[in-house]
């Protein structure tokens, strides 16, 4: 058996045993005209280990598994939460109703900075951007009527990651839910907030240990949680190329690997649990050529630079949402547009989950209807237009393998300049990515107001008259509302419990080699607030103030 | 000449600064100082720094819906220290049916998402054109001018069935009327009679049959508030105010600009009234 008929039977043998947990779809898949589609189109004579394998196998630039959404399309996961728990509880339970498979958690920005609700600084924000959490009881109004055991759920939450896992947990625990049985991914990567995101609360060093330690916990005793989520999203929106939101992904998660190595940690443990998340824009072609160009990259980085052994190790597991900051508030209809195109780049791309955009976020937050066309913009991808019916369909274009190569280059020139700084938590406390992305920005801003880049609507076919449409108003209520039920809570709990499991978290932040999650679980379980551990770690911490 | 100074801030927990930054930078560029707070102000730490740097102007800048709450303080908190002839505009994520309450409140000027760096460096410019000063709001409607084809056949039903005492009579050549003008608490009618045939009110006539012609607002600053509205895409009949009647400056809007009516800004010159 030559080499070439080895890899393409061991995807063969892959397919046939991933087929007894998902079967595929159908047992034939057919165009329109009753021609057959194939699982995968490849030719045998450009098979090539470096670059276009078979999907499933290192270096997995045409998809992490063998059959990919041939067997299951990928998780529809819209970003949904304002207001009270009460009523984001009500929206997450729509979009189940509406055939949405994850949930993925907005809160506020009180919240994501460790404010409780009634915190000086937390005026005017509270349930804002996002669901506001103070205590365990907002997270219990949060998932009520949602069991934990069947739905996976993400969550947007960094500095204070560690907390509202605990409250997670604990939720979880309420419902008789056993932990290993909980799906799910936290975002937890402080490194991209530093440098485009802005939800910091600690300085690096112990931004890094809280990470390592959920790391740890979750090996043990989460083993199906996804600890962080790795992102390039927000470096996008804060205005990077297509290259550079892939290529300081990439450096960032070297960073948290290089930490975990460094605490302790072996890197086929927790290697295998670590996600990454993107942005889809305009540029079709360029975008789905990111995409397979970052899995190469990083696989190659996992076997060849950590040594990792267990293959889960190497492959890059992603979510994709679509890029809001594409969207315009000008004749706001035409954003539908824009979200199919870029999802449907993520699909082509190979994504694992998908967020679509709703039309009308460049002016609020999206209305149900508006979050009910975005959702329905994946599922018309999904069922309607043959895109998930073979692996990789764009696999093998010239144009879109030379872009892949390029982008796969000049990541890694991206790489060596941060590495020659001395990794990514040097060159963020250093303002480099920072003054990358804010130099693109600029110049986009400027390409846009010259016209050298047309926005439709924007700076061409202007309509002189718009309609404005209805918009999501959060309630100005409801922060006084939560200020209330804060309050309440306050006086409810046994303070002493709480007093206790704070005095344990100051005691084991001080201790390096503490982890410090189950003293938190303990604190959230007292029904201490977001704000009390966060002001706790804060004194031992410090803040980091920006730079 | 000074430099313009202008502090950029993000007020509240919001830590999107793409825009903030990329206007700071912009402005920069079209020699202003600025000066960026960073992320997370209050509005307290905003008004100080303003104060502090000694600023020209301050812009704001949101996307987490705070703006309602937060640039209001802002400009409260820059009152209570004496400084709320500082200018504050706002930009963000802002629905277009928050810009009224906010403009209530004291924000002189909100960009949305689609202002280019280029309108919001020469608002600032022509802010400070007016000696570091916004033009203030008008006070009152001057006068309405109604066309009538003839003062002294007008004049009686409006003296002696609405009982409005007449102020004065005058001819203003240059726009070839003859005007009456009737107080009405502390604003007025003015009635217009066209001397020729080259006279407007004759055209408006002959189009249109006698009835209300124009309103007249009563401002300051006509000059620099004109510069302004023009650099704003608002068309004006003539390039220069010109003598109005009863001592005025006055220079007509055009009514594309102003949604199908006529309005005049009226300036009293000095001394007069």
């Amino acid at each position: 058996m030559n080499t070439e008929n080895k890899y393409e039977q061991a995807w063969k043998d892959d397919c046939n045993e991933l087929s007894k947990r998902f079967p595929e779809r159908e047992d034939q898949f057919t165009t329109s005209s009753n021609i057959e589609v194939d699982r995968l189109y490849y030719s045998k004579n450009e098979y090539d280990e470096e670059k276009l394998s078979f999907p499933g196998q290192f270096p997995y630039t045409r998809g992490i598994q063998p059959t990919m959404y041939r067997s299951r399309f990928w998780t529809m996961r819209q970003y949904a939460g304002f207001g009270s728990a009460k009523e984001t509880n009500k929206r997450f339970r729509y979009l189940l109703e509406q055939g949405q498979t994850g949930l993925s958690v907005a809160f506020d920005l009180p919240t994501q900075i460790g404010y409780d609700s009634d915190d000086v600084m937390a005026e005017g924000e509270v349930g804002k951007v996002g669901v506001a959490i103070d205590s365990l009881k907002d997270m219990e109004q949060l998932f009520d009527n949602i069991p934990l055991d069947k739905v996976s759920t993400s969550m947007t939450i960094n500095a204070p990651a560690s907390i509202l896992f605990c409250m997670y947990i604990a939720v979880g625990e309420k419902q008789g839910v056993p932990l290993e049985q909980l799906t799910g991914t936290i975002q937890n990567d402080i490194l991209k907030e530093y440098i485009a995101r802005g939800t910091y609360i600690f300085p690096p060093k112990p931004s890094m240990r809280l990470i390592t330690n959920i790391f740890e916990y979750c090996q043990a005793h989460v083993p199906k949680f996804n600890t962080i989520s790795i992102s390039g999203y927000h470096i996008r929106e804060a205005g990077s190329t297509a290259v550079q939101e892939a290529a300081f992904t990439i450096a960032n998660g070297m960073a948290y690997v290089d930490a975990a190595l460094e605490s302790g940690l072996d890197i086929d443990q927790f290697a295998p649990r670590l996600a990454f998340f993107f942005n889809a824009h305009n540029n079709f072609f360029e975008e789905i050529a990111k995409f397979r160009a970052a899995r190469r990259v990083w696989a190659k980085i996992m076997k060849n630079h950590y040594g990792a052994k267990n293959p889960k190790s190497w492959k890059l597991r992603f979510h994709t949402q679509t890029g809001g900051s594409t969207l315009t508030a000008q004749q706001p209809d035409n954003n539908i547009v824009r979200v199919t195109l870029q999802a449907l780049a993520a699909v082509m791309g190979g994504t694992q989950s998908l967020h679509t955009n709703s039309r009308d976020e460049a002016l609020s937050l999206p209305t149900e209807d508006s979050a009910r066309i975005a959702l329905r913009t994946q599922q018309i991808i999904a069922h309607e237009s043959g895109a998930a019916d073979t692996v990789d369909p764009l696999g093998g274009s010239y144009f879109v393998e030379e872009l892949t190569d390029r982008i796969e280059a000049e990541i890694n020139a991206y790489l060596e300049k941060i590495e020659a700084i001395g990794g990514a938590v040097q060159a963020v406390e250093e303002g480099y990515m920072q003054r990358e992305i804010h130099q693109n920005a600029y110049e986009t801003q400027k390409r846009i107001e010259r016209k050298d880049e047309i926005i439709v609507g924007l700076n061409k076919f202007v309509l002189e008259e718009e309609v404005n449409p209805d918009l999501l108003k959060v309630d100005e209520a409801l922060e006084k509302a939560q200020i209330n039920a804060l309050k309440n809570i306050r006086s409810t709990r046994d303070q002493a419990a709480v007093d206790n499991s704070l005095q344990a978290i100051k005691k084991h932040a001080q201790n390096q080699s503490s982890n410090l999650i189950p003293y938190i679980l303990d604190a959230v379980k007292a029904y201490a607030t977001v704000g009390e551990i966060c002001n706790v770690l804060r004194d031992e911490f410090g803040e980091y103030s920006g730079i | 000449m000074k430099k313009i100074r202008v502090l950029i801030a993000k007020p509240g927990l919001d830590g999107h600064d793409r825009g903030a930054l990329v206007i700071a930078q912009a402005l920069r560029d079209h020699g202003m100082e600025v000066i960026y707070t960073g992320l997370r102000q209050s509005p307290q730490q905003i008004a100080q720094a303003a104060i502090q740097e000694d600023v020209d102007v301050i812009g704001l800048s949101s996307l987490s819906g705070a703006h309602r709450t937060l640039f209001p303080k802002v400009v409260q908190e820059l009152e209570q220290r004496n400084a709320g002839d500082i200018p504050v505009i706002g930009g963000g994520v802002i629905p277009s049916e928050d810009i009224p309450y906010l403009l209530e409140q004291g924000i002189k000027k909100i960009f949305t998402s689609g202002s280019t760096t280029d309108a919001l460096a020469s608002f600032i410019k022509e802010l400070m054109q007016v000696n570091g000063h916004v033009v203030s709001k008008p006070k009152k409607i001057a006068h309405i001018g109604i066309a009538v084809q003839n003062i002294e056949q007008a004049l009686s039903f409006y003296t002696d069935m609405l009982h409005l005492d007449l102020e004065h009579v005058e001819h203003v050549e240059s726009e070839g009327v003859k005007v009456a003008f009737l107080r009405i608490g502390e604003t007025r009618i003015e009635l217009l009679e066209p001397l020729h045939e080259d006279s407007s009110i004759k055209r408006f006539l002959e189009k249109q049959g006698e009835g209300i012609h124009h309103i007249a607002i009563d401002v300051d600053n006509i000059e620099a508030r004109m510069t302004q509205m023009k650099t704003n895409g608002v068309k004006f009949s003539n390039d220069a105010p010109t003598q109005g009647a009863h001592d005025t400056k006055v220079a007509f809007i055009h009514p594309k600009s102003a949604h199908g009516v006529l309005i005049e800004l009226c300036e009293q010159m000095k001394g007069s009234e």
